[in-house]
């Protein structure tokens, strides 16, 4: 099987600082892949690279065996990098469900005269209500979307970016500031998408336990630069790992 | 249903309550000079739902709508007296005015929105500044100071449209189509297209809104809006000159905006007719209206940042949420 997306030595600069340093890897279709680093390890720049918000210095971007490293943000998008982020972005003034309806837009990509013209796209219902029910949320359509809570619009994002069909997902921080349950609620919807639709799933996420239990394999950054790459099991004992953590042993 | 069909509100059968109340009572109690300010402020209207596109859904705020209206009326002053030797009936470079202007618009807008926020706004002050001096200045194709006058009577299936009773009906009908046309944006990808580059640009272009390229969309209807605007207020009025094309003008279209609710289709409408009548009614005050306006304005920034309408939806919206709340809290009483 091919890789759906691979890095090749991508480097970042802000200034002097080194966001991402000759960082490789990649991810195949269906698995999960964890993201894993001290804060200002570089994780989220990642993601911005791969999705086309930042232009890596140097280094190249391949979607799919496609060359995407000059192709603009919302273009990726369309090709089927799916993307949330730490805080939620949704739109402000509006109804949870014209916030559902730009993810199923892009699925759809009517294009906005046809859109204009009344044109439907696919019917989303019978998804839409399997992925409500992986991530248990009820709401009604026209409220706002700030009347919910932090926790479910986290949730609801991740809905969102699946109803656009992605064929890669970049998830950042997905249980941060979440119960118990909906840390499993995200979980079980990671692993829908992995396994039950093909997705390659990249994941940024400070909850150890999270990314012991789904992820597939492991990628460790420490400013920029990896220093690690395993399963599960053996990142969770590798001292260079454990290094970057908890600071170097002294023999006092 | 995520893409199902809404169900049709009170609220809107409100609104169409409203509006038809407007157009049915409007003609019977007013006439001659109060029915051309009432016909006048509907002209407005037309070009700020333009503005509404840009600034409500979009959140881009450009002043150029004035321009495009100057645009809209000269093509049509030029046409409809046949100054340049070419000649046309006046229905038909009405109908043009919008198309033409979509193009102009498209090409200007592709400049101008290479630019970003504030720097995007100067650069649409400038846009009005110039055409503000052309329309003053270059008499071959604006008439210099003078303007331009004597321009063909608007005749549409075989009526001639000269009473401002007649052209109230006609801009009625015609602003009621641009806000039914405006309105459906906001239910269709462009309006959530645009309503995300507005939130936030960067969560748009994850969503694949290309931004750039939806920019200049919204432009480009914003400046065909104008255009239209500025057609039928030359067709009315038989006569255009550069003061009505002034910096102060697209200034009076942002305050129209902003007073009725720079993101409702009615309160669009509301606005311009607000702000075009109401000084005409407080002519008593006239010497102080200035204050009175400024003063007002301010306070509305304060107190109802997204205007009229914007204010009454956020009272309805807590309404809502009070009830619900109310019977959750009822629920849980209940239960043991």
């Amino acid at each position: 099987m091919k890789p759906i997306l691979r890095l090749e030595q991508v480097s970042k600069r802000f200034g002097g600082v080194v966001a991402a340093d000759d960082v490789t890897f990649e991810l195949m279709p269906g698995k999960v892949k964890g993201l894993i680093g001290p804060n200002g390890a570089g994780k989220s720049t990642l993601l911005n690279l791969i999705s086309g918000i930042y232009a890596p210095d140097g280094g190249d971007i391949y979607f799919d065996e496609r060359k995407i490293t000059q192709t603009p943000a919302h273009k990726r998008a369309r090709m089927g990098i799916g993307r949330t982020f730490q805080t939620p972005r949704f739109l402000q003034r509006s109804s949870i469900r014209d916030n559902f309806l730009l993810g199923t837009d892009l699925g759809d990509k009517l294009g906005y005269f046809k859109s204009y013209l009344g044109c439907r796209g696919s019917d989303f219902d019978k998804e839409f209500e399997k992925l409500l029910q992986i991530t248990h949320l009820e709401f009604d359509w026209e409220d706002d979307i700030n009347s919910l809570p932090f926790g479910k619009r986290k949730l609801l994002e991740i809905v969102r970016a699946m109803l656009a069909h992605p064929r890669v997902m970049l998830i950042d921080e997905p249980a941060a500031g979440l119960n118990n349950k909906e840390g499993e609620y995200v979980m079980d919807m990671i692993r829908y998408a992995s396994r039950e639709q093909g997705i390659g799933v990249m994941l940024i996420e400070h909850s150890m336990e999270m990314v012991m239990n789904i992820c597939d394999d492991i990628v460790v950054l420490s400013f920029g630069k990896v220093i690690a790459k395993d399963e599960p099991k053996a990142i969770a004992t590798n001292p260079v790992v454990i290094e970057a953590y908890l600071g170097e042993e002294t023999d006092d | 249903m995520v893409n199902g069909q809404r169900k049709i509100s009170l609220g809107t059968l409100v609104v169409f309550a409203l509006v038809a109340a407007f157009v049915l009572i409007v003609p019977s109690v007013t006439s001659g000079y109060s029915m051309m300010i009432v016909n006048l402020s509907l002209i407005y209207a037309i070009a700020t739902y333009g503005l509404s596109v840009m600034l409500g859904m979009g959140g881009m705020l450009s002043f150029a709508a004035v321009s495009f209206m100057g645009g809209g009326a000269y093509w049509v002053a030029n046409l409809c007296t046949g100054r340049l030797g070419v000649s046309m009936e006046p229905w038909l470079a009405l109908l043009l005015a919008p198309v033409v202007f979509a193009v102009v618009g498209f090409i200007i807008g592709s400049i101008l929105l290479k630019l970003n926020g504030t720097y995007f706004t100067f650069a649409t002050i400038a846009l009005v500044q110039v055409a503000w001096c052309l329309f003053q200045n270059y008499r071959p194709l604006f008439g210099g100071p003078d303007g331009i006058s004597g321009i063909a009577t608007l005749e549409m299936f075989g009526l001639k449209i000269t009473s401002y009773t007649q052209w109230f009906y006609v801009l009625a009908a015609i602003t009621l189509i641009v806000a039914l046309l405006v309105e459906r944006i906001r239910r269709t990808q462009l309006g959530r297209s645009l309503a995300a580059i507005r939130d936030n640009q960067t969560a748009a272009q994850i969503l694949g809104v290309d931004v750039y390229h939806t920019k200049v969309i919204a432009f480009t209807i914003a400046a065909a809006l104008g255009a239209l605007s500025g057609a039928l207020y030359c067709l009315q009025g038989r006569f255009v000159s550069s003061d009505m094309f002034t910096f102060e003008r697209a200034t009076q279209f942002i305050i129209m905006a902003m007073l009725g609710g720079v993101n409702d289709t009615f309160g669009i409408f509301l606005g311009s007719v607000l702000i075009t009548v109401l000084p005409e009614s407080l002519r008593v005050l006239q010497k102080y209206l200035k204050i009175v306006y400024g003063t007002a304005i301010i306070l509305l920034m304060i107190f109802m940042p997204m205007g009229i309408m914007g204010a009454i939806k956020d009272g309805f919206k807590k309404m809502r949420r009070k009830k619900r709340e109310a019977l959750m809290n009822v629920a849980r009483e209940v239960k043991p």
